[in-house]
């Protein structure tokens, strides 16, 4: 289990447990259910890359505690 | 600049009609090379030339969610505000059906709740086929009629937020509208009349020594409660004590044919009401469902030939009839009786919510992560490890 931060500089901010092999889509899933907003109006990047919704967090190498940039669509 | 709107437009919904797509999806929009090239400079007229070279319906699409062109129409004819006549209009037309879509959508966007249900349900007997793009790109079938489902019973449709409508029923009740006849009014007498037949056959040979009377109520009954515990909409107590008070099977199938038609339509969001109402309203029904017996039963004892057998082979097809048809019995429980039924009726519960909790791990000690499973269970994903 590891736990993702993500960041939208503009005042969000959220913590998401989760797991090592869920896909970004599940991950989008649960920041939504904490933010709000609909997962698929919500983008996960690292620095122009942005992440494919069926690729897992392993296979992207997220590891614990690691900041995401959360953008909107 | 072309991207305001009509200075002479009215506002909707107390704002900008522009406002009613959200900022991100409308910068989308305004960038577009569609919008740029072939919507600028559009009137009423021109936009329905546009809206018959239509080919596909949809929101945004594709990693940078590049908007379809029907989106772009919307935005323009939310830009332009075109008059009710003219989206009727283009509702009514028989030959092009995106246009027809689009002037539903428009409508859906702009017009009242009552003008929403008085326009829109017709093209529920539309059955003709539609593409939608979807957010990976590609094309999936759709239906008019399933769009027009989409469109009124739920909030949120190609990527657009759709506001608010009241629900039908609160409309009727106040006398604004019409209770809802569908096209298949007739089809539902003949499978109702079947129905009948089959159940009476089938308490014939339940009940043999039982009188004629109460065989032949009780169908309709069950049948009542069957649709009443699907509608779900009951919770309203009068209503429900009025509708048993109905004397006479005539009036009882009447509302049951408009309960249905509602129902069938309602369906699936009944459905998934349902869901939820399994968690959190099940006291609740459970109470209902208890008035519900009571009244059936003061209706009952009116009826001379009641049977007053409290034989076992009775109570025994009762329960056999109630495991098929229904959850809970309309033949008069005793004290004794109920516990033994809520007894049996928990333990299934009891289980099921056992096996839950161990496959789903919410029964966690640290209760953070308890929560965190609880939500992902929601959501469909397996717990945290």
């Amino acid at each position: 289990m590891i736990e993702v931060v993500l960041n939208d500089r503009l005042g969000k901010k959220v913590k998401v447990k989760c797991n090592e092999d869920d896909t970004i889509g599940d991950l989008k899933k649960l920041v939504a259910a904490q933010t709000g907003t609909r997962p698929d109006k919500i983008r996960i990047q690292k620095w122009y890359n942005t992440y494919k919704d069926h690729i897992t967090l392993k296979d992207y190498e997220i590891h614990d505690g690691m900041g995401l940039e959360l953008y909107y669509n | 600049m072309a991207n305001r709107t009509d200075p002479a437009a009215k506002s909707i919904r107390g704002t900008n009609p522009q406002n009613l797509v959200e900022k991100i999806l409308r910068s989308k929009i305004y960038q577009h090379t569609y919008w740029k090239e072939q919507c600028f400079g559009l009137t009423a007229e021109t936009l329905v030339d546009k809206a018959m070279e239509l080919d596909h319906l949809g929101g945004t699409h594709g990693g940078n969610r590049k908007p379809t062109p029907f989106m772009c129409l919307v935005m323009k004819m939310l830009q332009i505000q075109p008059d009710k006549d003219i989206v009727v209009e283009f509702i009514k037309n028989e030959d092009y059906k995106y246009v027809r879509a689009l002037g539903a959508f428009y409508l859906r966007l702009t017009g009242t709740d009552i003008d929403v249900y008085r326009y829109l349900e017709p093209l529920y007997n539309d059955y003709r086929k539609l593409r939608r793009k979807l957010a990976d790109g590609k094309y999936t079938l759709t239906h008019v009629d399933e769009v027009i489902d989409e469109l009124l019973t739920q909030d949120y449709s190609c990527d657009i937020a759709l506001p608010r409508v009241k629900k039908r029923w609160t409309l009727e009740n106040i006398g604004s509208l019409e209770p809802r006849k569908s096209a298949l009014e007739d089809d539902f007498e003949e499978e109702e009349e079947k129905d009948e037949e089959d159940q009476l056959v089938a308490e014939l040979e339940d009940e043999g020594h039982e009188k004629d009377y109460y065989r032949g109520r009780s169908p309709a009954r069950e049948r009542d409660r069957d649709r009443k515990r699907d509608s779900h909409r009951y919770r309203d107590r009068d209503y429900e004590r009025d509708y048993d008070r109905d004397r006479g099977r005539g009036r009882d199938r009447d509302r049951d044919r408009d309960r249905d038609r509602d129902r069938e339509r309602d369906r699936d969001r009944d459905r998934h009401r349902l869901r939820e109402d399994k968690e959190y309203g099940r006291d609740r029904e459970w109470e209902g469902r208890e008035r519900d017996r009571r009244d059936r039963d003061r209706g009952r004892r009116r009826s001379p030939s009641r049977s007053r057998s409290r034989s076992r082979d009775r109570k025994d097809r009762d329960e056999e009839r109630r495991k098929r048809h229904a959850r809970s019995s309309a033949s008069p429980r005793r004290r004794g009786d109920r516990p033994e039924d809520a007894s049996t009726r928990d333990e299934p519960k009891k289980k099921k919510e056992k096996k839950e909790k161990k496959d789903d791990g919410t029964d966690h000690p640290d209760p953070e992560i308890a929560a965190a499973n609880k939500l992902r269970a929601s959501l469909g994903m397996k717990p945290l490890k």
